[in-house]
């Protein structure tokens, strides 16, 4: 398509000409023009079952929600309609940004690289300590959305020199075909996509969803049931299967753990987690600990204590782990990467900025050790 | 707990007779309420100069929803006894919802006020209300333009909740229902009712079992759709929904089908909500008045 042809399609919508224009590297954008409820998309859903008198069973994640006619799923933008079941997200963008791929965060995939990213409304689990519970803990017709189909993103994100595009704020699993068809005109451009979720999918849709990406992040938010069960409303054992099937897979695989404290943050399950990741998946894959900041259901405690943070870090490379992160700590020496084999500092940050880099291809500069990651 | 009945309730084309609605709410309001008056019954639950909120169901579109003549019905002549017509609210989720289950929408002065929360200039609130295993921004009709409300909501049969009545008509206040379907919605339902928005404001549960969707609802099912020709009236909401529930299981039973408590689905969240001192869960502390107009 040409540019001309691109701007003149997607100005048809008022104000979207405007948006694009104004539209600079790091602002944060949220669509202005609202959705009406007429307007969401009514696209089939995949990874579903129909049933007898007009339900259906979900299969994207494991909720395995089931649903009769008029009904929609625990993340809410999901429904059946007369026993066909829809996404009303597709193409439904509810906040749209060029991010430093750092900010995921993803540090070992192509670091000082933009992001476009992007997300609908809704989410497959309801974190009492969400950050962007305005979209996220939303139905789609509560909130600001604007139509951006698969290939305006892909066009977008190439417009603006972003060699990633990044599905992420919300909770990319349930606007999964919009994801999916939107990563295949990603790709189209020469670009490449990344997906910061929380893991909470199915195997089968992971497995196609593993085909047309590049990178995923998984938030893991702890490592005990209980916690998932009272603050996330989620199950562990799916997303330790995610990280399981992503990690045995070509895709680059980083994990989050946002460390709360009191409630997540007991030095002896931060052993038991690093000792599962070392021995299922192997010690090379980048693990963040990231600061908690008080907000949403969760404001009576602090910010998580740097010294619980530092703790944690050194439990996990105790544990055999190689790259273990420091987040939310801008300035910390823990946000920088360290040659396992040397020691030597190979890639510098302060906050989401690359001071300096000592790579060569994907070697440590000073005694050639790979250092694991997508580099180029 | 009122129940009024009337053979005359639905015409042949099977809608209600706005004349027959008349009079079974006015029926219904004087046997609860003790007063010779209809009038006078609804002075004793509403002040004159309170704002009246009808909470409807329209999920279900024109097929299963709170009929229009139902609630326009009891809108009109509340206007009628207060003097003012629009101090009245009917009221659910949205506006297309509620045309498509056959309302005319007006938010004109003078006249009924028939309205989504995603009218123009209303929406939720900007913060969350917490109490319990709930966190939700309320609609601003319940929150602000409401100083009591009655909950006018139809009966069905639930595939999750076991049913859906009085109570669980309240999470179309609140922008997140589709996080509180586990467990049967126990005990999410019965914590959406405990906060004042709700249990403050709430003076009245009127079941429209009219017709009567007794298995596979929530969704319209034709085979499985009964005439009741019946509302049930009470001011304990927890009451009203057990004895909907009755209801319920008596038209299963008629027809065959296992309870609710054997397709693990009983309606657990009225035993909480009695827990919560929210009203009365069982069927045998609850004294029925069945009258017939």
């Amino acid at each position: 398509m040409r540019r001309r042809d691109f701007l003149q399609r997607t100005a048809a919508g008022s104000g979207w000409l405007l948006t694009y224009n104004s539209l600079r590297k790091g602002q944060r954008l949220l669509a202005v023009e609202a959705s009406p409820a007429a307007g969401l998309s009514r696209v089939e859903a995949r990874y579903y079952d129909r049933l007898p008198d007009r339900e259906i069973k979900c299969r994207l994640c494991p909720r395995f929600c089931q649903l009769g006619d008029k009904e929609r799923g625990f993340c809410g933008v999901r429904e059946n309609q007369n026993g066909k079941y829809y996404t009303l997200v597709y193409g439904q963008v509810a906040s749209y940004n060029i991010d430093p791929i750092e900010k995921k965060p993803l540090f070992h995939f192509l670091p000082g690289t933009m992001a476009f990213s992007l997300a609908t409304a809704g989410c497959n689990v309801a974190c009492k300590f969400c950050q962007n519970w305005e979209i996220s803990q939303m139905r789609p017709e509560q909130v600001q959305s604007r139509y951006l189909p698969p290939e305006v993103v892909a066009e977008t994100a190439a417009h603006y020199n972003c060699p990633i595009v990044a599905y992420t704020y919300s909770e990319p699993v349930i606007f999964y075909e919009f994801m999916y068809d939107t990563s295949l005109q990603v790709r189209r451009k020469g670009l490449r996509n990344t997906v910061i979720t929380n893991g909470f999918i199915n195997p089968e849709p992971l497995a196609e969803l593993i085909k047309v990406v590049e990178a995923i992040k998984i938030d893991l938010k702890a490592y005990n049931q209980d916690f998932y069960t009272n603050y996330v409303r989620g199950e562990l054992k799916p997303v330790l299967e995610s990280i399981k099937q992503i990690a045995h897979s070509k895709v680059w695989l980083e994990i989050v753990y946002l460390v709360i404290p009191t409630l997540n943050d007991d030095p002896k399950e931060i052993r038991q987690m690093a000792h599962w990741l070392k021995t299922e998946i192997g010690p090379d894959y980048p693990l963040h600990f990231s600061r908690f900041q008080p907000m949403y259901l969760i404001k009576n405690l602090p910010p998580t204590p740097l010294s619980t943070l530092e703790r944690l870090r050194d439990i996990a490379l105790e544990e055999g782990l190689h790259y273990v992160y420091l987040g939310n700590v801008p300035g910390h020496p823990g946000e920088n990467t360290y040659c396992p084999n040397c020691g030597q500092l190979v890639i510098e940050r302060y906050g989401y900025t690359i001071k300096k880099i000592s790579l060569s291809g994907n070697k440590c500069r000073h005694c050639h050790q790979t250092i694991p990651g997508v580099w180029s | 707990m009122v129940i009024i009945k009337s053979r005359r309730a639905l015409a042949a084309n099977g809608q209600p007779e706005p004349p027959s609605m008349l009079r079974m709410f006015r029926k219904g309001l004087e046997v609860l309420t003790g007063s010779s008056q209809a009038e006078e019954a609804l002075r004793l639950i509403f002040q004159p100069t309170e704002n009246i909120g009808i909470k409807i169901n329209t999920i279900g579109r024109r097929a299963i929803s709170t009929y229009p003549e139902t609630a326009v019905t009891l809108g009109l002549w509340l206007g009628k006894t207060f003097g003012c017509e629009d101090k009245i609210i009917i009221w659910d989720r949205t506006n297309e919802e509620l045309k498509e289950a056959g309302y005319r929408l007006s938010r004109s002065e003078g006249s009924l006020r028939i309205m989504g929360t995603d009218s123009y200039g209303i929406g939720y609130g900007s913060q969350p209300v917490i109490n319990r295993s709930v966190a939700s921004l309320f609609s601003k009709i319940q929150a602000e333009l409401v100083d009591s409300t009655i909950s006018l909501a139809l009966l069905k049969d639930h595939g999750i909740a076991g049913i859906t009545g009085g109570m669980k008509n309240y999470f179309g206040a609140i922008h997140n229902p589709n996080k509180y379907h586990d467990s049967n919605c126990d005990p999410y339902l019965a914590d959406l009712f405990e906060i004042d928005l709700i249990k403050k404001k709430h003076r009245l549960t009127i079941l429209d079992a009219l017709r009567v969707q007794y298995h596979r609802g929530p969704a319209y099912h034709p085979q499985w759709n009964e005439r009741a020709s019946q509302l049930i009236f009470g001011f304990d909401p927890v009451a009203v929904d057990v004895v909907g529930w009755k209801l319920i299981e008596n038209l299963r039973a008629k027809k065959g089908l296992p309870s609710l408590s054997e397709e693990k689905r009983e309606p657990t969240y009225l035993q909480t909500a009695e827990n919560l001192g929210l009203g009365l869960a069982r069927l045998n502390n609850i004294e029925i008045i069945e009258e017939e107009v």
